[in-house]
């Protein structure tokens, strides 16, 4: 390990909006700002409260009396937050999913989706009731899947319907490896691999899907909102049952009917999510069974910046920050507010940014890695020294810009902020040194270690369960053990309660793929189904994406205004 | 052979530092003379004076089963006598406290019998029944383990360790519970935040100096830098690859 220069810091961009003063220095002035009136959001908070409590008749949002017995907040600066790689700076609340619709559009987006195989169905039809199938006829089915879908009738007569404006973000579109295919088919219907993915990319995906035909499903925000993850499959496979029926004129309650319907729940069903045990008590699609492999599948950064791995990863430490801290391990599994604070460090101020670009260069002049290149061919051997050597020096150079910036470590005030980013920018640089996922974790791993040794704290209690331990499991793919970085997830021993982590170990494995160029992580659908343009969330920008939802420029799905009075 | 504890390695003043706080047969170093009393009023938990509260009657008087453990284990004063178990909570700074989060913990580990630490990052409590804690807290006070500027005894709200310190060179506490007045620290609450009757005085912070050669903390803007200590990271990222290797597989 040696240090190597790096002229630019990212992060002073921020810091010096952020502070007042020389942002290097270790002391500076306090209780004299303002309290909570330093806050435009803040303000606006106490202004809606007294609104609605007059309108309640209910006490609410009162700060100044109940906030530690009447001392508010704000005894310190209160910040606003660079969001990484946008520009745009951001009040701390608008990072809070319940105050950003853009962060609810996102995991709205990926629970009301699933994947559904069209040959099993396509099968059953030939085979079994000798129906012919064609592009026309694959055609007029996508007509009838697209009008059922969002809660059209298809079948029989004085049914109710949804109201298409409040579920017009329900659509279908399939994809197919098989370019013949997909050139007969209508083009609002397909998802074209060839157009939307490098070449290199979209040439393993085509093979990988080969010559399937899927349905990427997008069932109404609302209804996954009112339901649950769980719904989906169900919903979807409601609709298409019926959708065959009309569009190949079976009999509604024939037999094989059961074959499509067993296909469409089951056999050709791809969950973006597991259910949990009965301890954690969620079903399919929700976000604790999301493994890791297929969240850096739904991420889409390297699709757009194929030759920066680094970038690409941190878009998915974004987005995996929001939904599996904020909203998973913050809402559904502890129900705190608090977990924003923490989680939202990984995105901000570019300061991961900075440590993750000092391991690329690194790697570059250590190990001759032309990251930007994206070749397997340069990738280093994934030895126990090489991931010492990498992830040691990404965490001394992490520490001591932390020390030479006293103002970054008053932005990162909690130590589990702080370990997350400098572990997850030395897993990163791992992962694109190696090109491989548990090496990449491993070197998180290390980081930790060498973290608590050196600033003798680390994080929360949580960190003492996992990071303490992790060095052991990390290699060990045993079951009960350990696992391959790729099928490891929330929900994965140790990993189940701790905030700050999950986000990072997806984009980790994710890092050693993209560091390939490779077309998917763990799997070629879910990597197609979210190049969607149609989407309401942009899967390639998710940190713009959360930006424009802080400003308030995001606009959401899923919406009721149309169905009642405005406020 | 008898286990001789080493204490943790590297060659830097940080780790000799860690050293000797760690190993109970060093004398910690008394520096100030905070009295029982006035421990007692920033504790926070029972007026001086008062009797100790109980969780349970004496241990000579409720009957204890045999058991093999029980004669083993001498019971702490406190345990004894049926005391509460309560706490005292530090925050440390960064720019040099002189002891942090998880040297605390080893520390008192070492130390003393019949506690309970937890560490974070930004605190570190420990827990024992309620005389003994008086006595601990004593020492964690009144000696080189603490400095009246940049260590904080703080139950709740405990923000502050990572900020910069403040131009009176004193750490962030948004409660402030202790100021300096006349170049001496004087608590006016309590470590929970209650408002004292009376001021607490602790002593005058440490000088720039005694803290850069007495604190365990690394940190290359004011003390030591870790990537100097070649021996310290040596010996983690051994630690780290032998529990890797075994853990990938436990054979030689």
């Amino acid at each position: 390990m040696a240090k190597i220069e790096r002229a630019q810091k990212l992060f002073l961009k921020a810091l010096k909006t952020k502070f007042e003063g020389d942002v290097a220095d270790t002391k500076t002035g306090y209780y004299n700002f303002g309290d909570l009136k330093q806050s435009a959001r803040k303000k606006e908070f106490i202004e809606a409260s007294k609104k609605a409590e007059l309108r309640r008749g209910l006490s609410m949002y009162d700060p100044y009396r109940c906030h530690l017995g009447g001392l508010p907040m704000g005894q310190r600066q209160l910040m606003t937050y660079e969001v990484s790689g946008t520009g745009t700076f951001v009040e701390g609340d608008d990072l809070h999913f319940v105050n950003n619709p853009a962060m609810q559009q996102m995991w709205d987006d990926i629970r009301r989706t699933i994947i559904v195989n069209m040959d099993l169905a396509h099968s059953t039809l030939q085979k079994r009731l000798g129906k012919e199938i064609t592009p026309e006829t694959i055609n007029e089915y996508l007509h009838i899947l697209n009008h059922a879908m969002p809660g059209g009738a298809v079948v029989q007569e004085h049914m109710v319907e949804t109201h298409p404006s409040v579920v017009d973000d329900c659509y279908v579109k399939v994809f197919t490896g098989d370019s013949e295919l997909a050139d007969q088919l209508e083009k609002q219907f397909v998802l074209d691999v060839n157009k939307l993915f490098p070449a290199k990319q979209a040439e393993q995906l085509n093979a990988a899907v080969g010559k399937s035909l899927w349905q990427a499903i997008h069932i109404p925000t609302i209804v996954s909102r009112t339901c649950d993850g769980g719904t989906t499959s169900r919903w979807s496979a409601m609709q298409i049952g019926m959708s065959f029926i009309t569009a190949y004129r079976m009999c509604a309650g024939e037999a094989a009917v059961a074959d499509l319907s067993f296909a469409a729940k089951h056999a050709g069903v791809i969950q973006m999510a597991n259910h949990l045990p009965a301890r954690r008590a969620r079903g399919p699609n929700e976000p604790g069974g999301i493994m890791f492999g297929h969240f850096s599948d739904m991420i889409q950064g390297n699709r757009k910046y194929p030759n920066d791995p680094a970038k690409a990863s941190l878009e998915v430490v974004g987005a995996g920050c929001m939904l599996f801290d904020q909203i998973w391990l913050g809402s559904y599994m502890s129900g705190g507010v608090g977990f924003t604070q923490y989680a939202t460090a990984a995105y901000t101020d570019n300061i991961l940014d900075e440590f993750t670009y000092y391991g690329m260069d690194y790697i570059k002049d250590k190990y001759k890695v032309d990251w930007k290149a994206c070749t397997p061919n340069d990738k280093v051997k994934p030895t126990q020294e090489v991931v010492n050597d990498i992830a040691g020096e990404v965490t001394l150079n992490a520490m001591e810009q932390y020390e030479q910036f006293p103002t970054m470590m008053e932005d990162h005030f909690g130590g589990s902020q702080r370990a997350g980013v400098i572990a997850a920018a030395s897993g990163l640089s791992v992962g694109i040194a190696t090109a491989n996922s548990n090496a990449g974790l491993n070197g998180w791993y290390l980081s930790m270690l060498m973290h608590k040794e050196g600033w003798s704290r680390l994080g929360f209690f949580g960190y003492d369960l996992q990071d303490q331990c992790g060095s052991t499991n990390s290699l060990s793919v045993r079951p009960d053990e350990g696992c391959i970085g790729e099928y490891r997830g929330p929900n994965y021993p140790n990993y189940a309660m701790n905030v700050g982590h999950q986000g990072e170990y997806a984009a980790i494995v994710g890092s050693s793929h993209y560091t390939r160029n490779d077309g998917f992580c763990l799997s070629p659908m879910i990597k197609i189904t979210f190049a969607d343009p149609s989407l309401p969330f942009d899967f390639a920008e998710p940190r713009k994406e959360f930006a424009k939802g802080a400003i308030r420029e995001f606009v959401a799905c899923g919406e009721r205004t149309l169905l009642m009075p405005a406020r | 052979m008898a286990y001789t504890p080493q204490y943790g390695p590297g060659q830097s003043v940080v780790a000799e530092n860690r050293r000797k706080q760690m190993n109970p047969n060093v004398k910690l170093e008394k520096i100030r003379n905070v009295t029982d009393e006035d421990i007692v009023l920033i504790l926070g938990h029972r007026a001086p004076g008062q009797a100790y509260p109980t969780a349970h009657p004496p241990l000579a008087e409720q009957g204890e089963p045999d058991c093999p453990i029980r004669k083993i284990v001498t019971p702490t004063d406190g345990a004894k006598a049926g005391d509460r178990v309560r706490y005292i909570q530090f925050a440390d700074s960064v720019y040099n406290a002189p002891s942090q989060p998880y040297q605390r913990t080893y520390t008192e580990a070492y130390r003393y019998r019949g506690i309970d630490p937890g560490t974070l990052s930004g605190r570190q409590i420990v827990e024992c029944r309620e005389r003994d804690l008086e006595k601990i807290s004593a020492d964690l006070v009144n000696t080189n383990l603490f400095d009246p500027a940049t260590t904080g005894i703080r139950g709740a709200t405990v923000h502050g360790h990572s900020l910069r310190l403040a131009e009176d060179g004193m750490m962030f506490d948004m409660l402030q519970r202790c100021v300096l007045e006349g170049g001496t620290v004087k608590y006016v609450k309590d470590q929970i935040g209650t408002p004292l009757d009376k001021k607490v005085e602790i002593g005058k912070p440490m000088d720039a100096a005694w803290l850069k050669a007495n604190t365990t903390m690394f940190h290359t803007l004011v003390g030591t830098s870790y990537r100097s200590d070649a021996e310290y990271i040596e010996y983690i990222q051994r630690i780290h690859s032998l529990r890797t290797k075994y853990g990938f597989m436990p054979v030689e």
